[in-house]
């Protein structure tokens, strides 16, 4: 790999984008969308507020929530037609027989879909910012942001992947919304059937067994991995409680509370922490960086030629 | 193996799956000269210039290019060769200009080589005027002209092109004889497949014939027209006269047993032309001869089809 051919790929990718789509229109609606959903939500958490709850931390866990799922949606379509879209113009071949790697194509032309995805999470920064100034940790803000991204990248990562292993662009754009739907929606339902299955046989609940099925579902990853806000005192027990009304707390609570061994008997009055609970994201986040990794890996064996063996259905040139 | 020789490949094999596309062709491609690749379709031509522009690896057989082993230094080979596929894609979104500096810093040509060759390469392909306009506004021949313009970017030694003449008007394709002529000049090894066989006998010192994945015969273009005996066309201003002429030589109607053609007879008189049966150039002269002697006003007198088409024919007659 070379800075120098990764960077002329790259910009070479971010050239032809730019040229090709509608890109303002769907950067604007994009920003149109994330800001409609920020000022509803805002009117809305404005108006629950009876108490003294700053309302940045709804908004911030709402919307970080809410644009993970939509640039969920999207990137697999920035990067799954890259490579064998280029196979079907008849432009990969030339590009092969340069003196470009095949790690300087990878990597450009990931690069290059990230930094679509990158651009799209950008328009949310001035409500990020704004979330800051209204209850939400810096800390907090930019461990989700980087969340966030990395996530981005590896749907990306996967989507190139598969375009580099399947011969056709429908196919490969096809699979990388499944496995965005096998991550995001795919994930919970197997974990809360296979809960079922357990509970039903033996009794107590067995989830500690099967937590491990919500590990690689985005928004585990990006709830759980959300540094905890510091708790704060509630008005009328005088006790310490968790930041009330914060999504990503509650949730990235609930899910290391599915790893407790069976049996387990919550403490009352509920404390602030549970010392003994186990994170999940960071197997989450391993298990998707490392599937991201592997889409990478493959798509470079790919394109390394001279190719001993061809994609079923490929031709080179 | 000869250094003499830009590419050399010796026993190649390759399959996919039960196709086998190459059952051990020999070829070789000497620097200074254009060596035609000539056969059917799927005879194995695009497979083999794959494997010489080191995307494809063969199953076996030896291959250099340039003196190099394109499976264990394939970088070494693309350094030094430029290639054309016969389908290509141009990048739509780039002018024509940006499409030649993209492929210029792929080859890791240095800034001040870029916009040397990138001019150069300009000029050459008479592109100029449409430098900064999209790639898809050019026309097939234009496109084709600033596709073999990218290949020789980084000034290569052996040029590879496949089909480079299919689709081009006459204009286009006599321009592309005369590049190529001219890179085998400047020392260039050349190798062009292509189906248009009256134009690579102009342009190629050599021709190579494959069939059903293997080379069926290499020969240099001179020695062609003593390759066998082959069929002539003769015309004349009076096809009467000729018709007659022919008879008394004993080459028309039932006057068979003509010593030296073999006993064939010649077709009946068309308006292009009487078409004689197979003769060696020898035989083929000492008839001309004969017919102007007789006072036929010969205007036309040739091998039908040129010397390659008849070669071609003859070493892929079985797949007519």
């Amino acid at each position: 790999m070379t800075v120098s051919g990764v960077w002329l790929v790259l910009m070479q990718e971010f050239r032809m984008r730019v040229r090709t789509g509608r890109w303002q229109w769907l950067l604007g609606s994009w920003t149109a969308v994330v800001w409609i959903f920020t000022g509803l939500l805002y009117v809305v958490l404005a108006e629950d507020q009876y108490n003294d709850d700053p309302v940045g931390i709804p908004l911030f866990g709402g919307l970080m929530l809410f644009v993970l799922g939509l640039i969920l949606l999207v990137s697999p379509a920035i990067t799954a037609q890259s490579i064998n879209g280029d196979r079907e113009r008849g432009t990969l071949a030339t590009l092969q027989a340069t003196l470009l790697t095949p790690t300087d194509i990878v990597v450009g032309k990931l690069l290059a879909g990230w930094s679509v995805g990158l651009v799209a999470l950008a328009t949310t920064l001035p409500a990020v910012a704004w979330t800051v100034t209204e209850g939400v940790t810096l800390l907090r803000a930019v461990v989700t942001l980087v969340v966030v991204a990395l996530l981005i990248g590896v749907v990306c990562a996967v989507s190139l992947g598969l375009s580099a292993m399947l011969p056709r662009s429908i196919t490969s754009t096809l699979l990388s919304y499944v496995f965005v739907f096998a991550i995001g929606i795919g994930s919970p339902i197997l974990f809360g059937l296979s809960s079922a299955v357990l509970a039903t046989n033996t009794g107590p609940t067995r989830d500690d067994l099967v937590w491990w099925m919500l590990a690689p579902n985005p928004f585990v990853v990006l709830a759980d991995s959300a540094p905890q806000l510091p708790p704060k005192r509630d008005k009328y027990t005088g006790r310490m409680i968790p930041q009330p009304n914060d999504p990503l707390g509650e949730l990235g609570r609930e899910v290391r509370g599915v790893r407790r061994p069976p049996g387990y008997q919550r403490p009352y009055p509920e404390p602030v922490d549970y010392p003994n609970d186990h994170p999940v994201w960071p197997f989450g986040l391993a298990l998707n960086l490392a599937m991201g990794a592997g889409a990478l890996v493959i798509a470079r064996e790919r394109l390394r030629s001279p190719a001993h063996t061809l994609p079923l259905g490929t031709r080179i040139a | 193996m000869v250094d003499g020789y830009g590419i050399v490949a010796r026993d190649v094999c390759r399959s996919f799956g039960r196709v086998h596309a190459l059952g051990g062709i020999d070829l070789t491609a000497p620097y200074g000269q254009v060596t035609a690749l000539v056969g059917p379709n799927g005879a194995g031509k695009t497979t083999l210039m794959l494997i010489l522009a080191t995307l494809l690896a063969p199953d076996r057989g030896e291959v250099r290019v340039g003196g190099i082993d394109p499976v264990t230094d394939p970088v070494g080979v693309r350094r030094q060769t430029g290639w054309m596929p016969d389908a290509f894609g141009l990048y739509d979104q780039l002018t024509v200009a940006e499409y030649l500096e993209f492929f210029a810093q792929a080859y890791r040509l240095d800034r001040a080589r870029t916009a040397r060759r990138v001019a150069e390469t300009l000029a050459a392909t008479r592109l100029g005027e449409y430098a900064h306009r999209s790639v898809h506004v050019l026309s097939r021949g234009q496109k084709q002209r600033l596709a073999l313009g990218r290949a020789l970017l980084h000034e290569p030694r052996v040029l590879l092109l496949d089909e480079p003449a299919s689709g081009l008007d006459p204009h286009s394709r006599i321009e592309l004889r005369d590049g190529l002529r001219g890179l085998a000049a400047a020392g260039v090894a050349v190798l062009v497949s292509s189906h248009i066989l009256s134009e690579l006998e102009e342009i190629a010192d050599r021709i190579v014939f494959v069939s059903a994945g293997q080379t069926a015969g290499e020969y240099e273009v001179g020695d062609l027209a003593n390759a066998g005996p082959m069929p002539w066309r003769v015309r004349a201003t009076d096809p009467a006269a000729l018709s007659l002429a022919l008879v008394e030589l004993g080459l028309a109607g039932g006057a068979a047993g003509a010593a030296g053609v073999g006993g064939a007879a010649a077709t009946a008189p068309h308006e292009s032309g009487v078409v004689l049966p197979p003769m060696l150039e020898e035989q083929a002269a000492d008839l001309l001869a004969a017919l102007v002697s007789a006072g036929v006003r010969v205007v036309a007198f040739g091998p039908v089809g040129g010397h390659l088409e008849s070669a071609y024919l003859a070493l892929t007659g079985d797949q007519r």
